[in-house]
């Protein structure tokens, strides 16, 4: 299977989705999901394929590749598996939605496009990708109206920045070297100067930092995760941003190269580090900000960036350990999220919108599938053990500690310790607490949105135990990249300095589990009672009166509310407000008056003349 | 052998024609810039092979040059007929359904007239020649621009006329001024004696010229009259003011700077000069309310673009600067087109009342999202590949002056981006969510405007295509020597 | 030897556990002029529960603290009791991450109630872990970091040397650090803002009665162990006494004094815990907060550039 026909089917099916949506629905959402899952199918199959293509050559003459390898399959699989999953779940989510067929003709536009930009085997053919992500992506921002337009305008005005930055970086390549095959870009430029190299690697981490919203570039994610319609918001942070983390791999390792990028700097002062502390930052602040959150996918979102700091430090750390946790993160991450982001989206269907965090609460027992995937979700995101969460999350740590980064650990570890807390007032919050009169009858949410969610629980789980299997796939990854490979095993990984063996955990989690089980069962039954049945000390706990999880971690509030803020999201603002008042100043030039049009001619003449009789230059 | 002399004769021939076809039916008048500039396109592709390989001189009359009057049919010349013509081949067509109303055959004559002007001013090898087609040109652009018979038009129509009749008379001033000291008005001759004269005595008549054509061209600060005229005129004038007549005065002038005068000091102002172009004109659009100011004033941002590729003058930069302007014209005419029918079914120009619109006329908003991404230089359209190869380009020169000030550039474009996607997003995502009945532009103008969305896919997916006329129309500007020679012998 | 630790240390675990719960009691009432419950009061509270009616508040209500109890058990066996240690997978990290899993499931069990009392408690709990978390994991990095290793059992084999972790005086910040955050940890005074009776009715295990309870109590005991037990493998050498045991060597002996001294330790650490804290007033969470994060934090923030300084 060639890859230019993936991508044309890729593409294709898109438009072929659209087109059948104006015959009948039922033929689109078919088709919708054949392509999808025919998609992944396609993918699978190359697993282990090496090849390269040239597949057109009319741009300027340049050839223009596609190519596999481990580290593209690695990303193409998980793309198009989450994204088939989410189209799934859309079945009936986005049923009685207005401008369906867009929704999906644009959800496999983004996903053709993100798997063009992963198989792309020369700059400009990732540029062009990338941007057809971009804009399309803000097509589907906007998409819920109302909120959704300033969450776009964020988005598409710092993705144009970043990719402009990176358009100039492509070129630069381009002039230099007369190449942009990515492999023949890495080997000219080996021998090319130290400040080159550093001015490539900054301005493609700003186009890679914007994507993967690293502080402080961070500002256009959680608006645009929290008003994009919930199946788009789990592709979104699942897999979108993190092409961030695909492009930071593919500069760093793959164009300049790991032996180059692990030392371009003086001291403490290196590239890597300093990408390093961004990271942490990355991790702590957000975590943080996300306490705060009442909005269920404004709190994920703010977790989507403060998890994709991990992602950032594993990889810049520059270890085998760090480069595979981070890679492996991001494929957890996006598991997890995923799943949250479709747990939200079915507590939506079936509240008729609802996703505020004060105004839900007790639907465990009403939607049991959504609250165990919530539970998961959590989990995964937390790091429990037993969940793959933690496998990557640990495989972090270990590196920072053993490399002698002390600081950066306590700021990975710190961000998992807010974490626990924000995360658990998502799952209280929504799920465990009072179940509100209002929400006693709701919707049942159906079976297309349920199996992608028991899929992904069970693939938390899974790669938890078992994480030597995406493990595999790493390890050829950080291979090809120049790093010492890994002992991986198919439960965890081997090495002298400390062993990782979640079978073994999971087998003292399970035989304890079993034992405490049985003696509860033996034990004396309890007897069932309703949730208003409380002991409250002699008060009676009054029915719908009041809601207590509003301002769940109160204390913390009253503390950290007045540091908590996101001041570079301010103070962008500012600038934007700025530079619309300079606009507005710049228009005035044009009076409307034709007289200072006639004299602004006669300026133009004087200082001409003016300019050569003093310096004579024509 | 066709002779390129038509491309002039037979839209001029036309134009006197109508008023007495008029005569005889009224409806078939509108058929005939059809016609026109079918036969235009049709002999501007024929020529292009043949010019590719000689540059063909038209000897007008039989006189040798410098005696006689020429038409030089360059790759510069024929790549600009070819879209002229194309450009005035789909807005006739779009015109036949979109010009209902007022003085229909009037507005037939003048448009082959300016059209017929803007083939001129790009074939002629004559200076004087070369003015008396400007005034064609603008003279039936300023009749145009009042065409609504409303006050605005009429308005900036007067506006325009004022600053280009000072424009006209600067030129004019240059011409004769050069004339005096040189006794030739053949381009080719004066470049061949410039160096014989004093610079002093070059410079006055150089920058009359310049500012005179530059007045056409938009250059900043002598374009104060676009947005007035752009944005009062029918929107298939618009279109063509915008896509096709400043970029014939542009192209005046730059033949005026790399051929006749051989000034590539004045280049580097140029390149100051396209940056506070670009950027004044994109921060100018940036908070408009009117869509169609706001497209007039992106026009002169891209003018800046345009002006600041030709004036890094290499041969890369130059051929940029052409792309740029082909994509300019299919993308900001498609804006225009497409604009005028949403102006037409709202009933105002105003961008707030377009909201909701992408569901009553959604193929019109389709075409007006394409040439918006085109224009930002979003791939895959044609903006993208000449926004990639000015890049190119300027990067190429090595110098970090224009490293520095490509980030401006692209700055602009950031702004250029922000207030377009505002613009698609009120098209689509604001308004009713009720389903509305469809009221789409008439078919025969969906047709115009595909084809220029054809065009931009084709040309942004394959520039090769492209890419030879633009290398030779670069290396006649690079190589003034081969056009003194080819044209005196 | 590791197939006997497996069923050895939880039982040990257990047992001291319940010990030192009584214990407590015992030495608070002593303390406060009361005569104060037997020592084995906690072992009869749970056969008591047992035996009592209990509600349930449905499946997950059961699966919480079943949850709880077990990860902390597992926990247990990541915890080198003198030189029993059964599990060394994942090393202290892991071991941090299953320190969680016990009051996670409490507070899964707890919200599952959908007690506006337990909810509170839950909230008190997380906001006070959060606070304790930050100089603890300052101090288990400086610690790591020191020692170059995330095993705890090498830790404490690396101690046998010296005899315990001060032998070497970068370690003394953090271990002071670990004291003052140590009644934190276990829940006690002043630091009880989690289960304060008075307040909130036992916060998070206020719908809990019989079994559940039971289960409960053998949880706290275990956390209370563990909480002591990792001060002393971190800082005071675990099963090691100056090389007291050397001539034992190799003999099971070894093994059976080392847990013995390692009980004794812990003892110790219990007793001038309860001393220093039973006579203070509780704290409110804001002031617990603040606290925790002031002197504590500072203290092993200290500590840790002090380690990474002279490494």
């Amino acid at each position: 299977m060639s890859l230019e026909l993936l991508l044309i089917i890729a593409f294709s099916g898109a438009f072929l989705t659209y087109l059948s949506g104006k015959i009948s629905s039922q033929l689109r959402d078919g088709v919708a999901v054949l392509i999808s899952l025919g998609l992944v199918a396609i993918v699978s199959f190359l697993y282990n394929v090496q090849t390269e293509t040239v597949f057109y050559q009319g741009f300027f003459g340049i050839s223009l590749i596609l190519r596999m390898n481990s580290l593209a399959w690695f990303f193409a699989i998980a793309i198009v598996s989450f994204t088939a999953l989410c189209i799934i779940y859309s079945l009936s989510y986005m049923k009685d939605c207005e401008r369906s067929n867009y929704y999906y003709f644009m959800m496999l536009l983004i996903n053709a496009s993100m798997l063009t930009i992963v198989l792309a085997g020369d700059l400009v053919t990732f540029f062009v990708a990338w941007e057809i992500m971009s804009w399309s992506t803000f097509l589907l921002i906007s998409y819920n109206r109302n909120g959704a337009l300033q969450a776009g305008i964020k988005y598409i005005v710092l993705s144009l920045i970043g990719s402009m930055c990176m358009l100039v970086g492509i070129l630069s390549i381009y002039t230099s070297f007369g190449t942009v095959n990515i492999a023949d870009v890495a080997n000219h430029l080996t021998p090319s100067s130290v400040g080159y190299k550093l001015f490539l690697l900054i301005i493609f981490s700003i186009t890679f930092g914007i994507k993967n919203a690293i502080m402080p570039l961070h500002t256009w994610l959680p608006d645009a995760y929290a008003e994009s319609p919930s199946p788009f918001s789990a592709v979104l942070s699942g897999m979108l941003t993190r092409m961030g983390v695909f492009g930071f791999l593919l500069i760093m390792y793959v164009i300049v190269g790991m032996k180059t990028t692990l030392h371009l700097g003086r001291g403490f002062l290196s590239f890597n580090t300093i990408l390093c502390w961004l990271g942490a930052i990355t991790i702590v602040i957000p975590t943080f900000i996300a306490m705060l959150q009442n909005d269920a996918k404004k709190l994920l979102a703010w977790h989507g960036i403060g998890q994709g700091g991990y992602m950032i430090v594993g990889i810049a750390f520059g270890t085998s350990l760090g480069a595979a946790g981070g890679i492996f993160h991001t494929l957890n991450h996006a598991t997890y999220i995923v799943l949250l982001f479709l747990s939200v989206g079915a507590i939506e269907y079936s509240t008729n919108g609802l996703r505020d965090l004060n105004s839900l609460g007790g639907l465990f027992k009403k939607m049991p599938i959504a609250f165990f995937g919530g539970l998961l979700g959590i989990s995964g995101l937390i790091g429990v053990p037993l969940t793959n969460g933690f496998v990557s999350k640990w495989l972090i740590y270990k590196t920072l500690i053993l490399g002698n980064a002390p600081f950066l650990a306590f700021a990975a570890l710190l961000g998992t310790w807010g974490t626990v807390l924000s995360v658990y007032k998502f799952l209280h919050n929504l799920f465990l607490g009072q179940l509100p009169e209002e929400h006693k009858e709701i919707k049942k949410a159906p079976l297309t949105m349920q199996i992608p969610i028991v899929i992904l629980s069970f693939t938390i789980i899974l790669f938890g135990i078992l994480p030597g299997l995406p493990l595999k796939v790493i390890n050829s990854i950080i291979v090809a990249a120049g790093f010492q490979a890994l002992d991986i095993n198919i439960w965890g990984v081997t090495s002298e300095t400390g062993t990782l063996n979640m079978l073994n955990i999971f087998a003292a989690i399970a035989v304890f589990g079993a034992i405490f089980w049985g003696i509860f069962k033996v034990a004396r039954k309890s007897t069932p009672v309703d949730q208003y049945d409380n002991y409250a000390a002699g008060a009676a706990v009054p029915k719908n009166k009041y809601h207590y999880t509003v301002e769940y971690y109160a204390p913390f509030y009253r503390m950290g509310k007045p540091f908590l803020k996101d001041i570079f999201d301010m103070f962008y603002n500012r600038i934007a407000e700025a530079i619309g008042s300079i606009c507005d100043s710049v228009r005035k030039i044009y009076t409307g008056y034709v007289g200072s049009y006639v004299m602004y001619i006669v300026l133009f003449i004087a200082s001409l003349i003016f300019v050569q009789l003093t310096w004579s230059i024509f | 052998m066709v002779n390129p002399i038509l491309l002039i004769v037979v839209p001029l021939g036309l134009a006197f024609a109508l008023p007495i076809v008029n005569l005889i039916s009224k409806k078939i008048i509108k058929y005939i810039p059809v016609l026109a500039f079918l036969f235009n396109l049709i002999l501007s592709l024929l020529l292009i092979p043949k010019v590719l390989e000689q540059t063909i001189i038209v000897k007008i009359g039989g006189f040798h040059p410098p005696f006689g009057i020429n038409l030089f049919v360059g790759p510069v010349g024929i790549l600009f007929s070819t879209l002229i013509a194309l450009a005035g081949f789909l807005v006739s067509i779009y015109a036949l359904s979109y010009i209902k109303e007022g003085p229909k055959e009037k507005y037939h004559i003048l448009y082959l007239l300016l059209l017929t002007g803007a083939t001129g001013v790009v074939l002629t090898g004559d200076m004087f020649n070369l003015f008396v087609f400007f005034e064609i040109l603008c003279i039936s652009s300023y009749a145009l621009v009042a065409y609504l018979g409303n006050k605005a038009g009429i308005e900036s129509s007067i506006k325009y006329l004022i600053q280009g009749s000072v424009g006209s008379s600067l030129l004019l001033l240059g011409i004769g001024l050069l004339y005096g000291q040189l006794g030739t008005l053949n381009m080719a001759d004066i470049a061949n004696q410039i160096n014989s004269i004093s610079s002093p005595s070059i410079f006055v008549p150089m920058i009359f010229i310049i500012t005179g054509l530059g007045i056409e061209a938009a250059i900043f600060p002598l374009n104060a009259w676009l947005p007035d005229a752009h944005s009062s005129a029918p929107s298939s004038i618009s279109a063509i003011l915008s896509g096709i007549a400043i970029e014939v005065g542009l192209y005046a002038v730059i033949r005026v700077i790399f051929t006749i005068f051989n000034a590539s000091s004045f280049l580097m102002f140029f390149v100051f000069l396209g940056v506070l172009t670009l950027l004044i004109g994109e921060m100018s659009a940036f908070s408009q309310k009117n869509i169609k100011r706001m497209l007039a004033y992106s026009s002169i941002g891209q003018i800046g673009l345009i002006m600041f590729a030709i004036s890094l003058n290499t041969q890369l930069g130059i051929s940029a600067g052409f792309f740029q302007m082909i994509s300019h014209t299919l993308g900001k005419g498609l804006l225009f087109l497409s604009v005028g029918f949403l102006i037409y079914k709202t009933g105002s120009m105003k961008i707030s009342s377009f909201e909701g619109i992408g569901k009553k006329m959604p193929i019109t908003s389709l075409l007006f999202t394409i040439g918006a991404f085109s224009i930002v230089g979003l791939p895959p359209f044609a903006g993208f590949a000449s926004k990639f190869m000015i890049i190119k380009a300027a990067l190429t020169t090595g110098q970090l002056l224009f490293t520095v000030l490509i980030g401006v550039i692209l700055l602009g474009t950031v702004i250029e981006g922000a207030y377009f996607f505002k613009v698609i997003q009120s098209i689509y995502f604001k308004g009713t969510t009720d389903i509305i009945k469809r009221d789409e532009a008439p078919l025969i103008a969906l047709i115009s405007m595909s084809i220029f969305v054809l065009l931009i896919i084709f040309i942004g997916v394959y520039p090769d295509f492209i890419a030879r006329i633009l290398n030779s129309a670069a290396s006649e500007f690079i190589n003034r020597i081969d056009y003194i020679r080819s044209v005196l012998g | 030897m590791n197939i006997i630790a497996l069923f050895v240390s939880p039982l040990i675990a257990l047992i001291a556990g319940m010990f030192f719960l009584g214990l407590s009691r015992k030495i608070s009432a002593r303390i406060q002029w009361r005569y104060g419950p037997p020592i084995y009061q906690p072992v009869i509270d749970v056969i008591r529960s047992f035996s009592q009616k209990s509600i349930t508040h449905g499946k997950f209500f059961d699966f919480g603290i079943i949850l709880s109890l077990s990860s902390s058990f597992v926990l247990i066996l990541f915890l080198p009791i003198g030189k029993l240690c059964a599990l060394t997978s994942g090393g202290l990290i892991a071991f941090l991450y299953l320190m969680l899993m016990g009051p996670f499931g409490i507070a899964l069990s707890g919200a599952a109630a959908a007690n506006p009392n337990s909810s509170i408690g839950i909230s008190r709990k997380f906001l006070l872990a959060l606070a304790y978390e930050v100089p603890l994991l300052l101090v288990l990095l400086t610690v790591m970091t020191h020692y170059h290793t995330i095993s705890l059992v090498e830790i404490v084999n690396i101690q046998a040397n010296s005899g315990w972790a001060f032998g070497s005086w970068a370690l003394i910040l953090p271990g002071i650090a670990y004291l003052l955050i140590l009644p934190a940890i276990l829940g006690m005074r002043p630091f009880e803002v989690v289960g304060a009776a008075q307040e909130i009715s036992s916060g998070p295990i206020a719908e809990f009665g019989g079994k559940h309870l039971a289960f409960y109590t053998l949880q706290h005991a275990l956390h209370v162990f563990v909480g002591i037990a990792l001060f002393v493998d971190i800082f005071l050498g675990g099963w090691t006494f100056f090389g007291l045991l050397n001539p034992l060597a190799g003999t099971v002996w070894a093994v059976i004094f080392g847990i013995i001294i390692f009980l004794l330790k812990m003892t110790l650490v219990l007793f001038i815990g309860l001393f220093v804290n039973a006579v203070y007033p509780r704290f409110r969470i804001e002031q617990a907060m603040q606290y925790l994060w002031k002197w504590p934090t500072l203290i092993s923030f200290v500590g840790l550039i002090i380690v990474v300084l002279t490494k």
